[in-house]
């Protein structure tokens, strides 16, 4: 009687979860082992296609621009989390704060995040306009600039402007999983280090952080891995440009692939940043299943 | 003592209201903005100075949009792709989650395992292997594509969710409905999901706007205006380098409206802490 029912609950647990395994080892992983072996091709599409060995990887790897573009990523996701961490955190300080009208506040602030991503994308795109648009306006009417300024063609600016919209999108983000933090806090911690003389400051490194520290990590590495394959925001703005200035690895995959039809060395390209993508997914794994305890 | 504990909270609710007037305005300008040029007329649009605020208000972008382009085809097009694989992804979400954390049997941990890492796994490394699977299976440039790829990222989504609402149900509740006689599958139906319909209700509301916002693959795997989604439309209103902003600010105004309503009615909703940053950005 136990074994039939335990044997039940087994065939029932497999049953429930088929889907799901379907889902990771035909729908995802069968494309994409099959795609693996493609990057050993020289697969065009509409062409028959031979393996080529590692040549897909030697040639991304000797040409600058994959470098350029790997590093234009790093400095992508690494300045928009630092900047998207700091707003985010003083921001929800701010809303964890008892004042009227919090209400509209944090519902003005969930905006950006409720926004369609290619939709902020090409509203920005329409504000950075060096002729029409209205940040240039602004800037000449403040009188903090002469000429307008070629947000989206200059070299040096592009990357900074596809850094600004993804830094407008992600607050929100960091933002409410933060403030969810920062409401579990026991304000008997802020009392005692109070009575202990602890400022402000202290108590904000000393109780705060420590208290909110695993979400702050989550949040932050969370972030990182989207942040890092970002490709809306980056191909609506600016396509990559001027010259791959503003160009990720996502956009370049892309543009190898369907633009230059290439896309054995796409497949190269998208391949080549796993190995960091599992190095962060293995850390958020970590940390997740301990926070589950 | 007592007269700068004053002259703090003075200072303190200074502070408050500097940084909320900059919190609102650095959130809502970009939407302002959209929403003024989609009524401000083309002549007016193109001008050297913008304004801040139209002079004359216009709703012919709205009008040509209706009436000129197909934009309305990709926005049933993204309702009905948004809508289907939102059910599905909900029904075997619900069973499977309920399995990985009610159920006993071998290999448990290693499909948790292998959802999350789904979860991670961002489009911009799956967008070619998708869309090769898509033309394989004769789905290319069909809507009914998405519908499947979409999976691939509200399934994980939606399952990690699930789960952390599932485990916080107690167990004794069950139990008391397998003494009374229920199967496992009657205590799911009868138990378990009449006390997680709101968190379910949350979770399809996220899963539905996780759908309704996909750019890449729709990029990728669609190509005609009669499969496209919204998110392709908007894109679609350029003549080669020249776009009609007048047309993708409406486009952009309607696209949102789905996606931002749903957005604040959940958002009340949504569990604090962790479960908030399941949603990506």
């Amino acid at each position: 009687m136990q074994n039939n029912l335990k044997s039940i609950e087994r065939k029932l647990g497999y049953t429930f979860s088929f889907p799901i395994l379907f889902l990771v080892f035909i729908i995802i992983g069968f494309p994409s082992i099959y795609t693996f072996i493609l990057s050993f091709t020289n697969k065009r599409i509409g062409y028959p296609y031979h393996f080529i060995g590692i040549k897909n990887y030697v040639d991304i790897f000797k040409n600058p621009v994959y470098w350029r573009v790997l590093s234009n990523t790093i400095i992508y996701t690494f300045v928009c989390i630092i900047i998207k961490l700091m707003l985010g955190f003083a921001f929800a300080l701010l809303l964890n704060e008892n004042f009227k009208g919090r209400g509209f506040v944090r519902v003005a602030m969930l905006v950006p995040w409720a926004i369609p991503g290619m939709v902020a994308a090409h509203t920005w795109r329409w504000m950075y306009n060096d002729q029409y648009g209205i940040i240039n306006a602004i800037l000449r009417n403040i009188g903090l600039i002469d000429n307008p300024i070629p947000w989206l063609s200059d070299m040096k600016l592009a990357l900074i402007a596809v850094i600004i919209v993804n830094i407008w999108r992600g607050i929100p983000f960091f933002l409410f999983s933060i403030l969810g933090g920062l409401q579990t806090i026991d304000s008997q911690l802020y009392d005692a280090a109070k009575v202990d003389g602890a400022g402000i400051v202290s108590r904000f490194l000393n109780v705060t952080v420590p208290s909110i520290a695993p979400v702050l990590t989550i949040t932050t590495l969370l972030s990182t891995i989207w942040t890092f394959n970002d490709f809306d925001n980056i191909w609506l703005i600016t396509g990559g440009g001027p010259l791959n200035a503003s160009s990720v690895i996502s956009t370049f995959t892309y543009e190898t692939a369907f633009i230059s039809n290439q896309m054995g060395r796409a497949l190269a390209v998208a391949i080549s940043i796993i190995p960091i993508l599992i190095g962060l997914m293995f850390v958020a794994n970590k940390l997740l299943s301990r926070e589950d305890k | 003592m007592r007269k700068s504990n004053l002259k703090d909270r003075k200072l303190k609710k200074i502070g408050i209201i500097f940084f909320s007037i900059l919190g609102i305005f650095w959130s809502l300008f970009p939407v302002y903005w959209m929403l003024k040029s989609s009524i401000t007329p083309d002549n007016e649009m193109y001008k050297l100075n913008p304004s801040l605020f139209p002079s004359k208000i216009t709703f012919i972008h709205y009008k040509d949009l209706f009436t000129q382009t197909k934009f309305m085809t990709n926005f049933w097009n993204s309702l009905y792709v948004s809508i289907f694989s939102t059910a599905i992804a909900l029904f075997f979400s619900i069973i499977g989650s309920y399995a990985m954390v009610r159920l006993r049997y071998k290999g448990r941990l290693f499909i948790k395992n292998s959802i999350f890492f789904s979860y991670l796994l961002p489009a911009s490394v799956l967008f070619i292997p998708m869309y090769i699977m898509a033309s394989k299976v004769g789905l290319g440039n069909n809507k009914n594509a998405l519908v499947i790829v979409y999976q691939t990222f509200i399934i994980p989504y939606c399952c990690y969710m699930l789960m952390s609402y599932f485990v916080a149900i107690p167990k004794a509740m069950e139990e008391a409905a397998y003494i009374d006689g229920c199967s496992h599958i009657q205590a799911l139906i009868r138990v378990i999901l009449p006390i997680a319909l709101p968190s379910i209700a949350v979770v399809a509301t996220f899963a539905f706007t996780l759908s309704w916002n996909e750019y890449l693959y729709a990029l990728v795997i669609t190509t005609s205006p009669s499969q496209q989604t919204v998110t392709i439309g908007i894109s679609n209103f350029k003549y080669s380098d020249t776009f009609i902003w007048g047309l993708i600010m409406s486009s952009s105004v309607v696209a949102s409206i789905p996606a931002v309503s749903l957005y604040m009615l959940a958002q009340r909703f949504l569990k604090t802490g962790l479960a908030a940053g399941g949603v990506k950005q």
